[in-house]
């Protein structure tokens, strides 16, 4: 499958500080991809270059086969979409004006306002002046903004960082339909849940460097010495090793008639972090 | 490089809908208003005079309003979705400009019909304000890409308000010759010579040189916002 994003050798400087350190990474059509890490990681410099808003120092940078600098153009502009923790609304004006500023930006039909204001739970409110609104139910309009022109390449920065988990759901099952309708989504989160519900791969991203990249499934099996816990009767937890003592374990449980339930206690993704830099997200 | 009218009428009607909600811009738009009605009061009967109003109202409405409402798109972080969107750079400035062009119009006319001032030459008088609108409001685009909120450009206005709106009244009252030379090539300054030249039944060829300085006033001014505002309304580094 053909890669939209390809980044080889990125370098990014600013007067003191080397936010990214030679990162290297593709995005294949239709992947969702996740960039792990805690703040001032490189995460949203990653977005910002990834974007046209800020120029690598060094590296080679291509989104859609061209590279970066040639991409500050509205053909571009149209086939992406971005959310940022500093996405600004009109807080004077209307869910709605917002929304139709951008419509008529990005030349969308009026009626695909309500399409995604329906998609972010905002359909009964979208009359409502925006500076009333609580911060969650900014982060979905400017989520809705974000996804108004159906784009093919979607930037998110942090996208639920201020949702409840209601709308957190509410969110994630619709970037998963805009996923399955081909629509290649790049984010970047502190959520290692929100890593694992929506993305193909996971980079994990410390001190502007890429630490590891590949499945979240890969990337659990990668542990070794994972063990599992059998909840028996009586209140009873035993921890055993997947080995031939815990298999015997096992089955001796489930003979005897005292085991009730069977957990893998596979690390998540936050626990891999934390082995690997020494860091919390 | 595309020019879509459909684009720059979406960022002025967004920016009309906002009008109506921000009492600052209402109030500031107003002061021209208020001071052409007290010259009209008074009877002013000089032209330089009678002109102050449409100066002023040029100065608060073009370069004063225009230089807030561009900083807070930068203070509430809008200005970057317009970057990021399909509006090149064209579009989105002659787009953020059409309102306070518009408005600047209404006052300029709202201020004549105030203070009583008689138009000369509607045509030569129509194409001296056309340059001058261009010239502040490329001045209020730039004092607010410069600026990092609206308190701020207010502050840093306050002296282009001074030097661009004032120094005519006050030109009388300094000696230093340099000074005078300077204020004498001010936009204010040629706008007052255009005006009087056409009271006194002149016509263009008499303020054909005062156009030209204008005209230059313009094209700098203009050249100078599209290079500030690429330098200044992203990250670039």
């Amino acid at each position: 499958m053909e890669n939209v994003i390809e980044v080889k050798h990125l370098v990014k400087s600013f007067e003191n500080k080397t936010a990214l350190k030679r990162v290297d990474f593709n995005v294949k059509k239709g992947e969702t991809i996740g960039f792990l890490g805690p703040s001032g990681s490189g995460k949203t410099t990653i977005i910002k270059i990834l974007t046209a808003q800020l120029h690598p120092t060094s590296g080679e940078v291509k989104v859609f086969n061209e590279p970066i600098h040639k991409l500050k153009t509205p053909a571009y502009m149209k086939k992406i979409g971005i959310l940022t923790d500093n996405s600004g609304l009109y807080e004077r004006l209307s869910i709605y004006d917002n929304l139709a500023l951008y419509g008529d930006l990005y030349e969308v039909k009026k009626s695909r306002i309500n399409e995604v204001l329906e998609a972010v739970n905002l359909l009964d409110e979208k009359k409502q002046i925006v500076q009333k609104l609580s911060k969650g139910m900014k982060q979905r309009v400017t989520l809705a903004r974000a996804i108004l022109h159906k784009p093919d390449l979607l930037f998110l920065d942090e996208p639920t960082s201020a949702l409840d988990p209601v709308n957190t759901k509410y969110i994630h099952e619709g970037l998963k339909k805009l996923n399955e309708e081909g629509t290649t989504i790049f984010l970047t989160t502190h959520d290692m849940q929100e890593a694992e519900v929506l993305c193909d791969r996971v980079a994990f991203l410390h001190d502007g460097e890429i630490r590891l990249l590949d499945t979240p499934q890969s990337l659990r099996a990668r542990e070794k010495n994972i063990s599992i816990s059998l909840v028996l009767k009586g209140d009873r937890t035993v921890v055993v090793k997947k080995d031939e003592e815990g298999a015997k374990a096992i089955y001796d449980s489930i003979q005897t008639g005292q085991l009730l339930t069977i957990h893998s206690n596979e690390p998540t993704l936050g626990d891999i972090f934390v082995r690997l830099t020494g860091r919390n997200l | 490089m595309t020019f879509s009218t459909k684009r720059v009428n979406a960022i002025f009607i967004k920016d009309w809908k906002d009008l109506q909600r921000n009492s600052y811009i209402l109030f500031t738009a107003a002061i021209p208003l208020f001071f052409a009605a007290w010259l009209g009061r008074i009877g002013a009967d000089s032209a330089i005079l009678a002109s102050y109003p449409v100066n002023l109202a040029l100065v608060i409405a073009g370069a004063f309003i225009q230089a807030a409402m561009v900083a807070e798109e930068k203070e509430k972080n809008t200005l970057r979705g317009l970057l990021l969107s399909p509006a090149n750079t064209l579009e989105i400035l002659v787009g953020k400009s059409a309102l306070s062009a518009v408005m600047t119009i209404v006052i300029i006319t709202g201020s004549i019909l105030l203070s009583g001032y008689h138009v000369p030459s509607l045509p030569v008088f129509a194409v001296s304000i056309l340059l001058g609108l261009i010239i502040y409001l490329a001045i209020g685009t730039i004092l607010g890409l410069l600026s990092r909120t609206v308190m701020e450009s207010s502050i840093i206005g306050m002296p282009v308000l001074v030097v661009f709106g004032m120094a005519s009244m006050v030109k009388t009252t300094i000696e230093n010759e340099v000074l005078v030379k300077v204020i004498d090539y001010l936009p204010s300054e040629q706008l007052n010579h255009i005006w009087v030249r056409l009271g006194e039944g002149e016509g263009l060829s008499a303020v054909s040189g005062n156009m030209a300085v204008l005209l230059l006033w313009a094209a700098a001014s203009f050249f100078a916002t599209m290079l500030i505002y690429r330098k200044n309304s992203m990250d670039y580094s």
